[in-house]
């Protein structure tokens, strides 16, 4: 192995021993919480909403489900560790080491990005187990929900960048994140929403990815695949562009 | 710049800095235009008040702050635009204990020399080495936060050195640290300094300045304004001693001990 290897595969070693340490708070919370919203929207009350669109309620909300979770992780895990280790001075010891801004933004990025797939994956097993859940396009669902993954890395790294206090990144995901998700149709379809709310649903993003999944995994969808795609390749790219740029110079990491 | 050292035919440089400036975005000028040459295998001594620039010189010497102008080399190699081989030649011991709370001590030590390229067998054969120096083995497992005052001082040590760097820069490595542990400090940078590796020693003990450091620079107010052995400064500034030299630095003659007993037993 190269010296580049052994640096980048430590680097991303450390962020993901970061989470395996506390994993009851960081795997085993969030798991536990989508299999709470399994239970309560899918069996207790999914038997009273019936179908919505052919497509038995509790299947069709794990896949917004699968995709809250891998996001919400993702974030949470970047922006939590890069905020602590700011905090306590320690990123000090990575970034005067000789590791570029590439080789440190992918090692971030990717700590948070395994966090979500792991509790993702746990969580379609557990789905899985519990109900018959379609995969009717994989070619679809797999770039998307690692695209949504990485997305959401990038915006963990960018929030722990910028925050300055734990209530920075908190800020986000409580009043930012979690709104946008649960309004963008986790637990209901869109469609069904009287205007102006299923408009301004449009202009949700987070709408699009839980679109994107949801097709992937059960064959539905109220936007067009190849456009959402598209936008969030490109937005994903445009937010590691701007990640690369803040590494690079040094904001709010070197003095 | 390239990663190939730069010849300029003349002796070995370690550190070679020209016109560094550093200005924060803030306004202060913590630099303004040092130029400092530590030659290969030298124990410099850096000395001056707080808020001199001692720190901000180190840290844009490490990557930890980005200079406003000026040209750092680090063994002939850039250390401010194609930084890799520069930072691999430097070890930090920096002034905070900056270690991450979560890991434990043989993690802190595996990690950094990660970051430095070592390959695993080496990196455990070097922890091994570095965690029986500082007397540190019987806690290897213990997480970081745990460690008394002096046991972080030792590690953050032991974890500059764990890539075997050439230039090694202390940052007031025995501020608050007992006796013992600042003499056990003193003789083992000593020995390392006496085995090929060049140092760079910030403090705010006078006597720990002379005892080891073979050339010394006094910094002030983002300055170089003085440099030489012990007694040069001594010379320069007409006074006996380095602690006279530097109270006449920093302007507060009156405070120097042959003065106050002077004037208490006339």
């Amino acid at each position: 192995m190269s010296p580049a290897q052994i640096r980048f595969l430590t680097l991303w070693r450390r962020e993901v021993s970061r989470f395996m340490k506390i994993k009851k708070q960081t795997l085993g919370a969030p798991l536990l919480e989508t299999f709470l919203y399994i239970s309560v929207f899918g069996a207790a009350l999914g038997s009273r909403v019936g179908d919505l669109h052919g497509i038995e309620y509790v299947v069709f909300v794990i896949p917004g489900l699968i995709m809250m979770t891998w996001s919400i992780n993702a974030f949470t895990n970047n922006s939590s560790s890069i905020l602590q280790q700011k905090f306590q001075g320690a990123i000090q010891d990575q970034l005067s080491s000789p590791a570029s801004p590439m080789e440190l933004l992918l090692a971030f990025s990717l700590g948070g990005f395994m966090r979500g797939l792991i509790v993702a994956t746990l969580a379609f097993v557990a789905a899985s187990l519990l109900v018959d859940l379609p995969v009717d396009h994989i070619l679809v669902l797999l770039p998307s929900l690692f695209l949504v993954g990485f997305f959401f890395s990038q915006l963990g790294v960018l929030i722990g960048v910028r925050a300055e206090q734990f209530d920075d990144v908190s800020f986000v995901q409580t009043f930012v994140l979690q709104p946008l998700i649960f309004l963008g149709g986790v637990f209901y379809s869109a469609a069904l929403l009287p205007q102006p709310f299923e408009t301004l649903t449009h202009f949700n993003p987070i709408y699009y990815m839980i679109n994107l999944v949801r097709y992937g995994f059960v064959g539905y969808t109220e936007v067009s695949i190849p456009l959402s795609l598209l936008a969030l390749v490109a937005a994903t790219g445009v937010l590691f562009a701007v990640n690369l740029r803040l590494f690079a110079s040094g904001y709010k990491l070197r003095a | 710049m390239s990663d190939q050292p730069s010849s300029d035919g003349g002796a070995a440089k370690a550190l070679h800095i020209t016109d560094l400036v550093k200005r924060y975005p803030a306004g202060v000028e913590a630099l303004r235009g040092v130029s400092l040459d530590i030659g290969e295998g030298e124990f410099f001594g850096l000395l001056g008040p707080n808020g001199a620039g001692k720190s901000t010189l180190i840290h844009c010497t490490t990557g930890l702050a980005q200079p406003t102008s000026g040209a750092i080399e680090v063994f002939g190699h850039d250390a401010i635009d194609n930084y890799g081989a520069a930072r691999q030649a430097v070890g930090l011991a920096p002034q905070e204990l900056n270690i991450d709370w979560f890991l434990t001590v043989e993690e802190t030590l595996d990690y950094h020399a990660g970051y430095f390229g070592m390959p695993g067998k080496e990196r455990r054969e070097r922890t091994r080495e570095l965690l029986e120096t500082f007397s540190l083995t019987e806690k290897r497992d213990e997480r970081t936060r745990n460690l008394s005052g002096g046991m972080k001082r030792r590690l953050i040590l032991a974890r500059a050195l764990m890539h075997r760097p050439r230039l090694l820069i202390l940052d007031e490595p025995t501020a608050g640290v007992d006796i013992e542990l600042r003499l056990e400090l003193w003789h083992y940078v000593k020995r390392i300094n006496e085995e090929g590796t060049t140092i760079l020693l910030t403090t705010h003990y006078l006597e720990e300045a002379e005892q080891l450091c073979s050339k010394i620079a006094f910094i002030n107010n983002g300055e170089i304004v003085a440099q030489g052995s012990s007694g040069e400064l001594a010379n320069r500034y007409g006074v006996p001693n380095l602690e006279d030299a530097y109270l006449a630095l920093v302007g507060r003659k009156e405070l120097s001990r042959s003065h106050v007993e002077a004037e208490v037993l006339p």
